[in-house]
C-alpha cells in the first residue's frame, strides 16, 4: 500500500462503493425493479463522489478512507473493523439459531457463521505465526 | 503511562501539526499521545525519543500505584 499513488489511495473507498453501488443496482435491475436500481445507482455515485471528498480531508475517519493512516489511526480502523465483525457475526449466530428453530436448516445464516468461524481460525493459525 | 510529550515539544515550539510532520503522524495522534489517551508503538516512541535528543524513559514513565 505504501507504493500506492497518493490518489489512488485517495480513491480506494469510492471504487469499492461505486463498484459495489454498480453491482447491487445491476442484481436489483435484474430482478426487474428498473425504477429503485436507478435510485439505488444514483445514491452510490453521490456516496461515491462523497467519500473520495471527504478522503482528502484532514481527519482521522478522512486519513482512514484514504488508506494513508498513521499507526493510531491503522489501530482505529482495525478495531472498528473487530467490532464490526463481532457484531455481524453475532447476528448471525442469532439468524442461525432461529432460522434451525423454524425451518430445521441454519440456512444462509449458517454459510455467515461458517465462512467467519472459518477465516477466524485460518486467520488465527496464519497470524500466530507472524507475531 | 505518563508523558512529557506536550512540554518537550512546547519547550521546542512547535504544535502538535508540526511535531506530527517530522513524526509522520497526524496532529490528532500527537494531541492522543499527549494526553495519554494513546500509548504509541516502540518505533514510534524510539522516533520520540531521537527527536528530543532523550531517551524512552525521560519521556514516558509508569504512573505511581500501577
Amino acid at each position: 500500500m505504501k507504493t500506492t499513488h497518493p490518489r489512488v489511495r485517495r480513491a480506494l473507498s469510492a471504487i469499492v462503493l461505486a463498484v459495489g453501488g454498480l453491482a447491487l443496482s445491476a442484481a436489483i435491475w435484474t430482478s426487474g425493479s428498473h425504477g429503485f436500481a436507478l435510485g439505488v445507482l444514483a445514491f452510490y455515485a453521490v456516496a461515491s463522489m462523497a467519500a473520495y471528498r471527504w478522503a482528502g480531508g484532514r481527519s482521522d475517519l478522512a486519513a482512514i478512507l484514504g488508506a494513508r493512516g498513521d499507526e493510531r489511526q491503522r489501530g482505529l480502523d482495525r478495531d472498528a473493523t473487530s467490532i464490526a465483525g463481532v457484531s455481524v457475526m453475532l447476528v448471525a449466530l442469532v439468524g442461525a439459531i432461529v432460522s434451525v428453530a423454524r425451518t430445521g436448516n441454519a440456512g444462509d445464516f449458517g454459510v455467515i457463521c461458517l465462512v467467519g468461524g472459518t477465516t477466524y481460525a485460518a486467520a488465527l493459525a496464519v497470524l500466530q505465526r507472524r507475531r | 503511562m505518563r508523558n512529557r510529550v506536550r512540554q518537550l515539544r512546547e519547550g521546542v515550539g512547535l504544535t502538535q501539526g508540526e511535531l506530527g510532520e517530522h513524526l509522520g503522524v497526524s496532529r490528532q495522534t500527537v494531541n492522543s499521545i499527549e494526553n495519554g489517551r494513546y500509548l504509541p508503538s516502540l518505533p514510534l516512541a524510539l522516533a520520540l525519543a531521537h527527536f528530543f535528543a532523550t531517551i524512552i524513559e525521560e519521556i514516558f514513565t509508569e504512573e505511581e500505584g500501577k
